[in-house]
Formats: C-alpha cells, structure tokens, sequence
C-alpha cells in the first residue's frame, strides 16, 4: 500500500450557485465533499470528479483525459447562474493514498471510496510510494474503477462500479432517466467482474486477477 | 462517504489560477406567442394588475440538461428584455434568450402532469414529465 501521484486536473468554481450546478448536472447527491459523477443525457460518463467543498470555492478533481469534455459540459449549462470556473490544474498535484497518511497543513485531503485523494500545492512534492502496477494490482484486487480503464465515456456509472455514486431519491439530473429506469427494472446491461487472469476482455490486469466489464446474463 | 478529513486548499494557488473562458451565448431578440387557453389562465392570475410580469427563464438541470423558471414577479435583477403579449408583460433573461426564441407558453388543463407548458422549437428533446430539455 502506499501513494500514487494522479494525472488529475483541480477545477475551482466559485459563487453562490456552484453547489447546486454541480448537483443538478451529476449522479450523486452533492450537499458536501463527496464523488460523484458527470453524464450525458444518455447515461454515458464524462467524468467521475471529486467534489471538495471549501469556504468560497468547490474545488472539482477528476482525469486530465475529461477535463475538456466535462469543462465544455459545465460551460453550456451556467446560464444564468453565479458560477465562474477556473483551472488550478498547473498549481496543484494530485495523489491517492491508499490508507490514511499524514500530510502538511498546506495539503487537502479528502478520504473517497477508492482511498485517500490528496491536492498538494506545486512546490509540496509528496513521496510517491506506489508504482502503477502496485496501483492497478490495489484497484483490482479492491475493484475500484478508474478513468480510462473502466470509467469511459462507453460506459454508464452502473456498468463500471460506480452504483454507489448514484444517488436513488436526489431527484433529476442529466441522464438520471436511463439510470432509473435500469435500477427499476433490474437491467443495467453490463457489470464490473473481478474474474481470475488471464482474461480476454479485461480492462485492468492485477497481479493474479483481472477487472472486466460484462454482460450481465 | 465518509466526511473530509483535512480540506485546506485556500492555498493562494487556487486564488491565482487562471480562469476558465465561459461562452456566453449571444443574445437573441426574442419572438413568443402564447395561446388562448395560457392567456385566460394568466388573466385569472394577474387579474386587472398589470405590475407583475411572468418571468420566463431556463436554469441548467432535470433529466435533459436544462429546466424552464416560470415565475410571476414585480422585478427581477437579471438583465431581462420585456415583451408585451397581449397586455401581459413578460420577461426573458438575455443569458437564455438562445433557448427560448420562438417558444410558445401554453397550458394543459388536466388532473396530473398540468399546468403552463412550452413548446420549444430550439429543444432536441424533452424528458418524460416535460420541465427539462436539451
């Protein structure tokens, strides 16, 4: 176990309506610091983020690989509301722990489903303990999803382990019509398996397992 | 979820960072219609007072992207053009105006799912109960 850096961005929105466009526009219940995650009107992920919450600002951490996609998403939907973006991404680094660290007080971190994510300041270099494949072995031997292996903008949150991610009564958000109607009729098409290597489909190789998306039968 | 543990992040460098360029859609000058039955339904709702304006508005959310705001108000402090429509005033923020011309208010006398509704040319599509569009 150990620390892993991120190749994350860190968007910050402030104004008063920045907690509320964040949760009219993704899966989860956003009241607070949380994860969740931003869909399509037909379900499919832009991106899973995490949503810090601080005195003035929401701070948004998701994959370098959405941050266009999610940040052209967010764009068209501000309207009228009091929101301004901008992009700390050059002046912050991030990192997932995979068990409580301590850190200095000029770093955030947040405990999330998948472990600790910590947002350091640029000049505050952590040790990096982990090496990607001691990530990926931790991931599937936890099936934890991520970006770009599981998480794709091909996949619904419920197709890729993030069924916990969406919120059951929080009411309407974009693509929250598919996702309920599959939770209500039993039939979210595919599921994430952690299934014995070698493996064909699989989309995260650990060390013994593997991670795959399937159909669920 | 557990609850945070640490969350500083007022960092200075969040406070320098460089901001996002937001489109702001142009503005359009918009063209509406209302039908006899949402006429008689406002005209019982303002009765002989003409102070009071219906806010027509878009915010971002429901099932499709965006929700329509119907309001009756005496003000609002969006930047609005004012239509008059047969007598009644009715406001439109600029910030949605591109999502809103062209739009004819309507109103759907039934027991469930009634009410003012929109029919919006500029929508792609609707969700099931009609607030939201894309």
């Amino acid at each position: 176990m150990g620390v892993v850096k991120l190749d994350y961005y860190v968007l910050v929105l402030r104004g008063k309506d920045s907690i509320s466009l964040v949760n009219g526009l993704s899966t989860n219940k956003v009241d607070g610091t949380c994860t969740t995650v931003f869909t399509t009107q037909n379900a499919k992920i832009i991106d899973m983020v995490d949503v810090v919450v601080s005195a003035g600002f929401v701070a948004l951490i998701g994959h370098n690989m959405y941050k266009d996609s999610l940040v052209q998403h967010i764009n068209r939907k501000i309207l009228a509301q009091d929101v301004t973006i901008s992009d700390a991404s050059t002046a912050n680094q991030v990192y997932l722990a995979t068990s409580e660290i301590a850190v200095p007080s000029n770093v955030t971190i947040c405990k999330t489903f998948r472990g600790w994510i910590i947002v350091a300041p640029i000049n505050t270099e952590l040790e990096v303990t982990m090496t990607e494949m001691e990530f990926e072995n931790y991931r599937v031997e936890n099936m934890i999803p991520f970006q770009g292996k599981e998480i794709t903008p091909s996949n619904h949150p419920l197709a890729c382990g993030l069924g916990h991610l969406v919120h059951e009564a929080k009411g309407c958000y974009i693509g929250q019509e598919i996702l309920a109607r599959m939770r209500s009729r039993g039939k979210q098409g595919k599921q994430l398996v952690r299934v014995s290597s070698p493996i064909d489909d699989a989309t995260s190789v650990g060390l013994s397992h593997s991670l795959a998306i399937r159909r669920v039968k | 979820m557990s609850p945070p543990f640490h969350i500083v992040m007022d960092c200075n460098t969040c406070e320098t960072a460089p901001s996002v360029v937001i489109n702001k859609p142009e503005v359009v000058e918009v063209v509406l219609t209302i039908t006899a039955k949402a006429k008689e339904m406002l005209s019982s709702a303002f009765g002989d007072d003409r102070s009071h304006a219906l806010l027509v508005g878009v915010l971002s959310g429901g099932c499709s992207g965006y929700m329509y705001d119907l309001q009756i108000v005496e003000s609002t402090e969006q930047d609005c053009q004012e239509i008059n429509l047969d007598g009644f005033r009715v406001l439109v923020p600029n910030a949605t105006s591109h999502l809103l011309d062209g739009i004819e208010i309507d109103y759907v006398d039934r027991m469930m799912g009634g009410g003012f509704k929109i029919n919006n040319p500029n929508a792609e599509s609707s969700c099931g109960c009609g607030e939201s569009f894309a």
